[in-house]
């Protein structure tokens, strides 16, 4: 089954929820990256199951970024499987990947990463219009969901960070992605924000969305159903 | 939370459109002082390429013109006549002379004036009698140094003009009585000096009478040894010219003189030779300048194109955003470029040529293609570096 077959037979899949083709959202197995003779992953392998939402943890340099690369498919393993939504992905060309990623994926940046000269609401029309059609009333909803709906004709540089960090998560769940991969998502917050941020990603865990949350804060970590935690690029036990 | 129906959203074109137009846009007006560049350096390439397609396409003619000063450029003889001049040769109808010379294109001819040469006797001596068409002859014979005046009238049978050298031989002066008697002694008329003609040829030992006068004087009605005449053609033309004009009219032989074309080409193409070499250069530079813009825009967006590509954008989508700018800035700096170059165009036409440059619309098509070709060449090596932006990096800030 080609990709495209595969993403279109995904006809189950609603709007912000979760795709009901099989419990697996992401199965790796045996994982590796290597940069020439430095190995930032070795022998990783755990699973995901739809509707979960769980921590990736570890000290600086454990592979915590290189492994969000991979699963977001901004990089590639050179050891192992990896499947996403039943799609083995490693394989792909890297235009078959990008197809992948603006339909499975929704990413949640440390740094949000908005385009400043596009409003709140633009910026979330900017991901539908990469995925398929922009749609002002779905982005206007999608801007609700995060409740910055009066907030949608300002600039980033208007918001507040909690604000900017809370348009960002609207960007990722606009196409209803089946994994959303947030990468420190409160690192670059205060303690309002942060609380503000994680209470809106544990709804959306409620709402059946896997989440997959990259954090070196335990507090976080302790708040998401299960911690995978890496320690010089392997699963620490 | 609406459900989608990706039928719809993946049909709806315009709204695509519209969104991808938005990004643009908005691109383009928060890099005023960027995009600024890039439009100055593309409006003064179109501006130039602008100009000199304008002189290019307008100083054959007004070049052309301007070598017309150097006299007539071609001859019209009889068919195989080995001499012209003469009672008794045969020469052309004068009928004939006037159909070939209406028979050339409209514009194209400066002027030109049939010549009938017979030798008569002035009071004490012997001189070459021409008959001309005054008003063609000046017009093919702008050099000539002529003190008094033309004869200006088609019918004027009393004044004549004669050369510089036969004024001096027989004491004439303008205003002096002149009998021009034929050869038989059949014919005589009394005329006066309007001009002295001093062209340091042939012509100085020459009297010129309006043609019918010497048609009756020579006792040669309708009839004419040859023409000259002066066409706005460059080498080639010339010959293109005549050999139709030889086509059409089987009794007569027309021939470029050679030097005064070729001379004329030379000439014409040196200086289109020049322009193109200036305008290769200015869009060498505009190039340069475009190029060096876009890849600073590009570095300035790569986190953006990073994000853009992170969150689903394809390298075409990358592509055809960065064609769309520059396509914006290249319309906008062309439209204006070829109204600064057809001002341009005219101060050089007024310099050069003394004369306004006429706006030909071929000029458009022509500067915008090279423009643009220029601004695609430019924007190869940026749009290449936007899409080999390497997501992963880019948003962790290496």
């Amino acid at each position: 089954m080609t990709v495209s077959n595969q993403l279109t037979s995904d006809a189950t899949s609603s709007r912000f929820g979760s795709t009901e083709q099989g419990r697996m959202v992401i199965d790796i197995r045996g994982l590796g990256k290597r940069f020439g003779a430095v190995a930032a992953l070795q022998d990783v392998s755990f699973d995901v199951q739809r509707g979960e939402f769980i921590a990736i943890m570890g000290p600086s340099g454990s592979g915590k970024t290189t492994l969000l690369n991979i699963l977001s498919l901004l990089d590639r393993p050179t050891e192992g499987d990896y499947h996403l939504d039943g799609i083995a992905v490693a394989s792909l060309t890297e235009r078959e990947q990008t197809v992948i990623r603006r339909e499975k994926i929704g990413l949640v940046f440390q740094q949000f990463h908005l385009i400043p000269y596009l409003s709140a609401l633009e910026n979330v029309m900017l991901a539908q219009h990469y995925h398929s059609v922009a749609d002002r009333e779905e982005a206007l909803e999608a801007l609700e969901h995060v409740g910055l709906a009066q907030r949608r004709d300002h600039l980033p540089s208007q918001l507040s960070g909690g604000e900017q960090q809370r348009v960002c998560i609207a960007r990722a769940l606009i196409n209803a992605p089946a994994l959303i991969l947030a990468d420190e998502p409160t690192g670059n917050l205060d303690a309002d924000n942060e609380g503000l941020v994680m209470g809106l990603l544990e709804r959306l865990r409620d709402e059946g969305r896997t989440i997959v949350l990259v954090t070196h804060n335990p507090d976080l970590g302790e708040r998401t159903d299960r911690i995978v935690r890496l320690q010089h690029g392997r699963l620490a036990s | 939370m609406a459900d989608a129906n990706p039928g719809r959203r993946r049909s709806d074109r315009s709204l695509r459109l519209r969104m991808f137009s938005m990004l643009v846009f908005r691109s383009l007006t928060v890099r005023g002082s960027r995009i600024g560049i890039a439009l100055g350096a593309i409006l003064v390439g179109a501006a130039v390429v602008s100009a000199l397609t304008s002189l290019y396409f307008d100083i054959s003619i007004k070049m052309s013109e301007e070598l017309r000063a150097f006299g007539a450029n071609v001859i019209v003889t009889p068919r195989s006549a080995g001499q012209t001049g003469g009672e008794g040769t045969h020469g052309i109808a004068a009928e004939t002379l006037r159909a070939a010379i209406g028979a050339l294109p409209q514009g194209k001819i400066v002027g030109a004036s049939p010549f009938l040469y017979g030798v008569v006797r002035l009071d004490v001596a012997n001189a070459v009698l021409a008959g001309v068409d005054f008003q063609g002859l000046r017009a093919i014979s702008p050099y000539w140094q002529v003190e008094g005046s033309w004869v200006t009238a088609d019918f004027d049978d009393r004044n004549v003009m004669v050369g510089r050298r036969i004024a001096q031989t027989m004491q004439m002066k303008i205003g002096s009585p002149v009998t021009i008697i034929n050869r038989d002694r059949t014919h005589q008329v009394q005329v006066r000096v309007k001009g002295i003609v001093d062209t340091g040829g042939a012509e100085d030992d020459q009297v010129f009478v309006n043609l019918p006068l010497a048609q009756r004087l020579l006792d040669r009605p309708d009839q004419a040894d040859l023409a000259m005449l002066s066409v706005i053609a460059r080498g080639g033309e010339a010959d293109a010219l005549a050999a139709d004009l030889a086509r059409r009219f089987p009794d007569i032989e027309v021939r470029p003189i050679r030097k005064v074309s070729q001379a004329d080409g030379k000439i014409l193409d040196k200086i289109e030779g020049l322009m193109a070499l200036v305008a290769t250069v200015v869009l060498i530079i505009t190039i340069l300048c475009v190029n060096a813009t876009l890849t600073a825009m590009v570095a300035a967006r790569t986190p953006q194109i990073g994000l853009q590509k992170a969150i689903g954008a394809g390298n075409g989508s990358i592509v055809a955003q960065f064609m769309a700018e520059t396509t914006v800035i290249c319309v906008v700096a062309v439209a204006l470029g070829l109204g600064v170059g057809f001002a341009l165009a005219q101060v050089l036409g007024q310099a050069v040529f003394g004369a306004w440059v006429t706006f030909r619309p071929v000029v458009v098509p022509l500067t915008f293609g090279l423009s643009f070709a220029a601004a695609l060449i430019a924007a190869v090596l940026p749009v290449r570096g936007a899409v080999r932006i390497v997501p992963a990096r880019v948003l962790k800030g290496e």
